[in-house]
């Protein structure tokens, strides 16, 4: 890896920093900071789209739903997009592995847990450099300069990204990068540890569709619509726009449902129960 | 009579911006948002009182106290909080520090479930998932998808909801958490349920290679073959449950349970149990 290419990576980690991403909430956060479009990105930086984009995909499956209340992640994705998929991609190159073959997909899930759960150490570490810019903001409100707010905001976590995200992101993508390479190069998939990382690597993205799993499930009864939506994929292979078509019959049902109850009680539930049509 | 003040346009598209891009750049678990919306705010006092500071000062105290939603929908607090100031500058009664932040705390709680489970919970994993199907092959299509879909939807909603919020003040909640609102959410749940079974089914593959017997031919049959003869996937499906279980019914952390699959795949692998 060149230098050039690892400060570039180390410039896009600190826009897509996680929460407190310098790109913003929706542009930093939730685009630039999840692993499919860190594929598309890094492809650019390598000359390598299809391979990046390939190796992206099990890293992003196993992230798919990142909740973040209240300010508490169970993983970094900056982490991810930026240090675990770069050198997941020099290696696998390295290794001449097949990226969209069992092996390369295997270990990039496996990386990408291990680098999302660690990666958390930078957040918890942005958070709290960022304590030093506030307090001084408080300080010059108090004397009256309410200006100072936007340095304080847009401004000044510059400084923190650049120690917490940056430099050990480039450095650890300029300097990993060999070691990694060799690392795949001599790596035997046959040998029972290895073997045990990719079967490690096939289990986890369950965990991240059960989070997300949890985002949307509010009682144990509503698991009957998740298992609808997995029985009709598995067994009749329905691809994911499908999914929604036949989730949106389900949503539909349930929302006139709930209109009409709503309409029952506005009348007092004495007026008589007139069966709307679609009214669009 | 002193003549009306009304905020330019140009004053809210920069609150609007400067909120857009900053409600968590300066993120620290003490203040979160705070100082995103102070900044976002300063527009707007700055052009409400232009030539008296110690108003100016006076005004941003409303801002100080902590403040943390979910920032996309949280734009709709941001639009109230300009149009209670611009009703405030024109002396209307009731308005004060008070009622501000009593909307403003009011609202946290509530938009930010709302936001957490149909924005980050359910919008953005089916886009995402969208873009992964599209991406199949290492293709760029999928990627450059969700980057368009994504970010001018999302600019869309949240412009929408700041204006909705600048022009209603604080009866604007209605159109967000009023009861047509919570019905069309459990319905956008419950597609959401649905398409989360399918990726479950689509992109996690658990294999075991138990045998247990010979068929005539004497070849191995697989209980994995069994299992998805009775149901498809039946292993992966109930990975995915008992991790959702440990979650959900246990208390235990994403991270824990990660671990835990480590674990589990781990020694699974090693004594035969798992694998392909």
């Amino acid at each position: 890896m060149t230098w050039l290419q690892a400060i570039i990576i180390g410039i896009l980690s600190c826009l897509a920093a996680s929460v407190p991403a310098m790109g913003g909430t929706t542009f930093g956060n939730y685009t630039l900071n999840r692993p499919l479009i860190a594929g598309f990105v890094l492809g650019l930086v390598f000359g390598d789209i299809q391979g990046c984009i390939l190796l992206s995909i099990p890293m992003q499956t196993m992230w798919i739903a990142i909740v973040t209340p209240g300010g508490t992640v169970p993983a970094d994705l900056r982490a991810v997009s930026y240090i675990g998929l770069p050198l997941a991609y020099v290696g696998a190159r390295a290794a001449g592995m097949d990226f969209a073959g069992k092996d390369a997909q295997g270990l990039a899930a496996s990386i990408s847990a291990m680098t999302g759960v660690i990666g958390v150490t930078l957040f918890y570490g942005t958070s709290m450099m960022n304590l030093i810019w506030q307090h001084w903001g408080w300080a010059q409100i108090e004397k009256g300069n309410i200006e100072c707010v936007g340095l304080v905001d847009a401004v000044l976590p510059w400084i923190t990204n650049l120690i917490i995200s940056f430099l050990p992101v480039m450095l650890l993508c300029k300097f990993g990068a060999d070691a990694v390479e060799d690392l795949f190069k001599k790596m035997n998939t046959d040998v029972w540890y290895i073997k045990a990382i990719l079967t490690v690597g096939s289990v986890l993205p369950a965990v991240g569709i059960s989070i997300l799993l949890k985002a949307v499930v509010t009682k144990t009864s509503d698991l009957i619509y998740f298992l609808a939506g997995f029985s009709m994929a598995a067994s009749m292979g329905l691809t994911l726009l499908a999914a929604t078509t036949v989730g949106g019959v389900f949503a539909l049902l349930d929302y006139k449902m709930a209109m009409n109850k709503l309409e029952l009680q506005n009348a007092g539930g004495a007026a008589g129960f007139d069966d709307d049509e679609e009214d669009i | 009579m002193a003549e009306e003040k009304k905020l330019s346009q140009k004053t809210l598209n920069t609150t609007f911006w400067r909120w857009w891009y900053g409600n968590l750049t300066c993120f620290s678990h003490e203040h979160m948002q705070t100082f995103g919306y102070m900044w976002a705010m300063l527009a707007v006092i700055k052009e409400l009182y232009p030539d008296d500071h110690k108003k100016q000062e006076k005004i941003m105290e409303t801002y100080h106290p902590f403040f943390n939603t979910e920032p996309e929908i949280g734009g709709i607090v941001v639009g109230i909080t300009c149009g209670l100031e611009e009703a405030r500058a024109n002396g209307a009664e009731g308005i004060d520090d008070e009622m501000i932040n009593g909307i403003r705390a009011g609202l946290m709680g509530p938009l930010a479930g709302i936001g957490d489970s149909l924005i980050v919970g359910t919008y953005i994993p089916i886009l995402l998932g969208i873009a992964i199907g599209l991406a199949e092959g290492g293709s760029p299509i999928g990627p450059i998808f969700y980057i368009l879909v994504w970010n001018i939807t999302e600019i869309l909603f949240e412009k929408w909801v700041f204006k909705k919020g600048y022009e209603l003040g604080g009866t604007a909640v209605d159109v967000l958490v009023g009861d047509q609102a919570t019905a069309f959410r459990d319905a956008v749940m419950v597609l959401g349920q649905v398409i989360v079974g399918a990726m479950a089914a689509s992109w996690v593959s658990i294999s075991s290679p138990i045998v247990i017997a010979q068929d005539s031919t004497g070849a191995d049959v697989t209980l994995i073959s069994r299992l998805d003869g009775a149901f498809p996937g039946l292993l992966t499906c109930a990975f995915v449950i008992f991790a959702w279980w440990l979650q959900a019914h246990k208390n235990m952390s994403a991270v824990k349970v990660l671990l835990l699959y480590v674990v589990i795949g781990f020694v699974g692998s090693v004594i035969g149990l798992l694998g392909s």
